[in-house]
């Protein structure tokens, strides 16, 4: 390295000082360069110091300053780089951040339960209980009490799976699904019970014998029908039903309730729409369609180009009901819906085929978090 | 219900676009379910419900189209038939037929004119010839079905409507012969059966080119004995349909008038221009009291008066003001309508549902509790998914042969075990019984995702399991693969019975209580690696290695140990304390630890060691662990070295060292006097 020329004063020294330093990238550069400018032999102030030698005193005192002072700041620069590499610096006991962690594992929800829970949720919000219930039924709590007698068409519109052996309802009262004699037009003893629910109505029948109005209250739980896999039935799914029974409830509070729950379930704005239709146990009744939640409504081939979805069927307790579980129809009334949890799961993520939900491949459930 | 826009045209002007009609009556009740352009007119096909077998026809639904757009409504009027005998009818039981008119007409049997033809196909009926297709046609237009006979085939030309005679049969129009039961009805002549009422005719006296004079048949059949016959045959006709859904009883007369103006104007034969109607009950309007209060009170909108009158009218009610509202008389096609709700149901939906307001229903007391079962399977199932299990959920009903290992063990019903719940009708030998146990289930849940190379497993279902005495919420887990995944931090490590136990012990700590475990036998788990799960001395769940002649059955490979624990969730509710938790503080005095490690004969097992030390301990003594457990070098054969690390405390004071010595001398002491062991 050669020995600057001590000849250039200290204000074109700092220049050229300033220049290399910006130059500087590693540690051992660093130290070089103090040695070259500051060093005790062979440096610019050494050589600058040699070279005052012979001058004036006048000039040695003038020129002797302005080297001292760059001598001053050559090292505070030099240390203040130092420091600041320093900083950069991976300590010695540093890990590598980058690693992945050590994850515990979590398990996932199957998409059925955060739907159940979602809409759980939803109901014990506006005040409901929620109910469970025996799966298996007998006749008069799964139709009959639902105004569905023997010989009723509509029991064509839900094939039930039968018992090959009816479970008695014993000599044992404890067994039987209900200590207190119910109310109303329930046969008593118990009948046998001979087939799966085909709803979980008959868990708001159940309720509604051994209660006085007024009711609100939410039933879930799987149900049963003899229907072929396919992509979209399974013989075994999930249903909430609601029930609100007391005085003065109309149709329109049905409106505001199922409009909430479509707003809390697929989104705010989702509208809802009230088709009329046909249930032996209400009277009215209607089935109710959201509005389609990927197209908002245009039409799009989820929603068949209507701009709408069926999710629920719905309407107001037929008086019969009410006569069944002993109630005063003058004096009350009530409405019901109901809605099946797979049907919400297709539609709100998309699912094409609901047997996807029985499967239980941890490829798709993964999907669904906690 | 497939109808003809220009059939529809021909009783309401609606001169909208089929697509527009279709888009209003989806809400007023007819769901469009079908459109097809057909050259210049359209095919509608609308869902008709189980209810309105009224709106199984061109009339039905144009009325409704009517009513929807406040247009007027006008049907055909055909030239009334005077009554008279032309052909003696005898009903011999009229709870089963309430009606049953016939006329006679000389006849040329051809084929119909093009433009009949083309509407019957259009709606879907095959045009067979002009006889017949007058009999559809009425049916598609007026939703009455009806029926001709060759009246020269019919021994002694007279009629008999009387149940089927014991061993009588009869070869139907689809040519297949059937034998009738004496609950059926039939249609007979002088000698036999020609028709089964109201579910199809009879081929020997069907209309065939050579007849030459026919009856026309209009009656009314008894809906159930229609739906009993027609379902116990497995024939389902056009005509059963309707009937065994509720025909008009006033409908046979209009319907026959219908047919016979028809065949005049098709110059198809010429009718005698009476009816033979036998009639013997005869008709009577319901009337229904609607009071105009009911309306608001159950829709919560209010409908004017003038809109109430003009949607029941437009229907065809006649609504008379009576008191606080009407009393309405109900026609004869509309066999859906009893009650006032009934009638408040036809004027809410025409008047509009779209006119609801959104209210909620007022809460009028606290809410009551739920079903305690939805907080406690929440928590249960909150404790696993934060251990890696994740969320199944499978089919309740299973095959036979995989029930089977899981049934009780039952002292009446010997080896085999108590006898699943099985169904009567299954969908397939797969769903053939209720689940004893949700293991079978999980267990093909691990099968499907093994087969789709998915090595490491951890499901859970929690779910109902039947017996012929009781359903149970059980939980149900299964556990394969690694317990530890691949990292680069350390080495992996499998599953095994002590990864189930430890989270059955959590389980059980969400609870609030501590289970202890006996050795267990079950047909599905690997003797000597079973256990039953026993809280307060209750068995509340079973837990083990999978057995792999029962995990081989299910496709699972053989090298792979499966670990299945169930709980009975209802079992441990059971013994899980109610609110009698009371919080504790802090312990204010410090805790003393001592290890101690000595060397038992290995078939000790690790409860008997625990025990003999808290039976020998002071009061002071907290807490016992193990901490090392060691077989191999250094210890001989037959016995296992043991550490056990001891916590002693007191809640009055600090102990001192020698009192904690004295301790653990006497609980060395125990252990050498009581199970053999040296210290080591």
């Amino acid at each position: 390295m050669s020995i600057i020329d001590p000849s250039i004063g200290p204000d074109r020294a700092r220049e050229l000082f300033r220049a290399e330093l910006a130059d500087v990238r590693t540690d051992a550069e660093l130290q070089a360069l103090r040695t070259r400018w500051v060093g005790r032999k062979g440096s610019w102030v050494t050589a600058f110091m040699d070279a005052l030698a012979t001058a004036t005193p006048e000039l040695k005192k003038t020129l002797g300053r302005g080297a001292n002072e760059l001598k001053k700041e050559v090292e505070a620069a030099i240390a203040e780089r130092q420091a600041a590499v320093a900083a950069t610096r991976r300590p010695a006991n540093a890990v590598d951040i980058t690693l992945p962690g050590r994850a515990p594992v979590l398990g996932h929800r199957h998409p059925l339960s955060l739907i159940r829970d979602e809409v759980i949720e939803i109901f014990t919000r506006l005040g409901y209980q929620v109910l469970e219930g025996p799966e298996v039924e007998d006749d008069y709590h799964n139709f009959e009490a639902l105004n569905m007698p023997e010989e009723h068409p509509a029991r064509d519109m839900q094939d039930t799976l039968y018992l090959a052996t009816p479970i008695a309802p014993a000599g044992d009262p404890a067994r039987w699904p209900l200590q207190a004699r119910p109310r109303g037009k329930a046969p008593w003893p118990p009948q046998p019970r001979t087939l799966l629910r085909t709803h979980t109505s008959a868990v708001q029948i159940r309720h509604m014998e051994t209660n006085d109005p007024p009711v609100r209250l939410v039933a879930i739980g799987p149900v049963y029908r003899k229907d072929n896999l396919d992509l979209t039935h399974t013989p075994m799914f999930h249903q909430v039903e609601g029930l609100v029974v007391g005085k003065g409830i109309t149709l329109a509070d049905l409106k505001g309730t199922l409009s909430a729950m479509a707003e809390a379930l697929f989104g705010q704005g989702t509208a809802v729409r009230f088709r009329p239709s046909f249930f032996p146990y209400t009277e009215p009744s209607a089935e109710v369609d959201i509005q389609c939640i990927k197209c908002r409504g245009a039409g799009c081939a989820m929603c068949k180009r209507t701009g709408w979805i069926e999710i629920l069927g719905s309407g107001m307790v037929h008086p019969a009901v009410f006569e069944a579980v002993g109630y005063d129809s003058d004096e009350i009334t009530g409405f019901a819906f109901g809605m099946g949890v797979e049907r919400v799961a297709l539609v709100k993520w998309g699912v094409e085929d609901i047997r996807l939900f029985y499967e239980n491949d941890l490829r798709f459930l993964e999907q669904f978090g906690l | 219900m497939k109808v003809l826009l220009s059939w529809i045209r021909e009783f309401v002007d609606v001169r909208e676009s089929a697509e527009d009609i279709g888009k209003l009556m989806s809400v007023r009740g007819l769901a469009l379910e079908g459109l097809e352009t057909q050259g210049d007119d359209v095919v509608m096909d609308f869902d008709v419900t189980a209810n309105r077998p009224d709106c199984l026809s061109m009339v039905g639904i144009a009325r409704e189209i009517a009513t929807a757009y406040s247009t007027p409504f006008r049907i055909p009027v055909d030239k009334a038939l005077e009554p008279g005998d032309t052909i003696p009818v005898t009903i011999e039981d009229p709870e089963l037929c309430g009606r049953y008119a016939a006329a006679v007409a000389e006849v040329t049997v051809g084929p119909s004119p093009e433009w009949m033809q083309s509407r019957l196909t259009a709606c879907g009926v095959r045009p067979i010839s002009n006889i017949v297709d007058i009999t559809n046609y009425v049916l598609l237009e007026l939703g009455h079905p009806m029926h001709a006979f060759d009246l020269d085939k019919l021994a002694g030309r007279a009629i008999k409507v009387r149940r089927a005679l014991p061993g009588e049969s009869l070869r139907t129009l689809d040519g297949t012969m059937r034998a009738l039961t004496t609950d059926m009805l039939v249609i007979a002549d002088a000698e036999r059966a020609q028709a089964i009422g109201g579910v199809m005719g009879g081929a020997d006296s069907e209309v065939s080119p050579a007849t030459k004079q026919i009856v026309f048949e209009a009656a009314w059949f008894k809906p159930a004995s229609v739906r009993a016959t027609s379902k116990k045959m497995g024939l389902r006709t056009e005509a059963s349909m309707r009937f065994e859904r509720g025909a008009d009883l006033t409908a046979p007369a209009r319907a026959m008038a219908r047919a016979c103006g028809l065949l005049a104007r098709i110059e198809a034969g010429t009718p005698t221009g009476r009816i033979a109607d036998a009639y013997p009950v005869g008709h009577a309007p319901k009337h229904v009291p609607l009071e105009r209060r009911r309306i608001s009170g159950l829709l919560g909108m209010d409908v004017p008066d003038a809109a109430v009158v003009r949607i029941l009218a437009s229907l065809g009610f006649t609504a008379r003001p009576s008191g606080d509202g009407w009393v309405v008389t109900v026609p004869g096609w509309r066999v859906d309508i009893h009650r006032p709700v009934d009638l408040i149901e036809e004027v809410g939906r025409h008047y509009g549902f779209e006119h609801l307001p959104a209210t909620f229903p007022g809460v009028q007391q606290a809410p009551a509790p739920s079903d305690p079962r939805i907080a406690r399977d929440r928590r249960i199932r909150t404790a696993l998914l934060g251990m890696g299990f994740s969320e199944a959920i499978t089919f309740a009903f299973i095959e036979a042969a995989a029930a089977e290992p899981f049934l009780r063990p039952s002292a009446v019903l010997g080896a085999g075990g108590e006898a699943p719940v099985a169904l009567a009708n299954p969908l397939s030998e797969k769903f053939a019984v209720m689940r004893p146990s949700l293991l079978p289930g999980l267990i093909d849940a691990v099968s499907h995702n093994r087969r789709h190379g998915w090595r490491d497993v951890r499901l859970f279902e929690i779910g109902t399991r039947f017996s012929p005495s009781e359903e149970s919420r059980g939980a149900g887990l299964v556990w394969t693969g690694l317990a530890t995944a691949d990292h680069w931090s350390g080495a992996r490590r499998e599953a095994d019975f002590s990864d189930l136990k430890g989270v059955v012990e959590q389980l059980a700590a969400v609870s609030l209580v501590t289970p202890s475990f006996t050795e267990a036998a079950a047909h599905y788990l690997v003797p000597g690696r079973a256990a039953n799960i026993v809280v307060n001395g209750h068995v509340v769940g079973t837990i083990g290695q999978l057995d792999s002649a029962v995990a081989g059955r299910r496709d699972l490979p053989a090298g792979d140990a499966v670990y299945v624990a169930e709980m009975n969730l209802d079992a441990l509710a059971a013994e899980t304390p109610g609110d009698t938790l009371r919080a504790t503080a802090p312990p204010k005095y410090p805790t003393v630890v001592r290890d101690v490690s000595i060397l038992v004969d290995d078939a000790l097992s690790a409860e008997a060691v625990r025990g003999t030390i808290r039976w020998a301990a002071p009061d002071t003594l907290t807490q016992v662990r193990e901490v090392d457990r060691y077989q191999g070098k250094g210890v001989a054969d037959g016995k296992v070295s043991l550490s056990f690390r001891l916590t002693f405390r007191s809640p009055e004071r600090t102990l001192t060292d020698e009192e904690v010595q004295t301790g653990m001398q006497r609980i060395i002491d125990a252990l050498i006097r009581n199970v053999n062991a040296v210290q080591r």
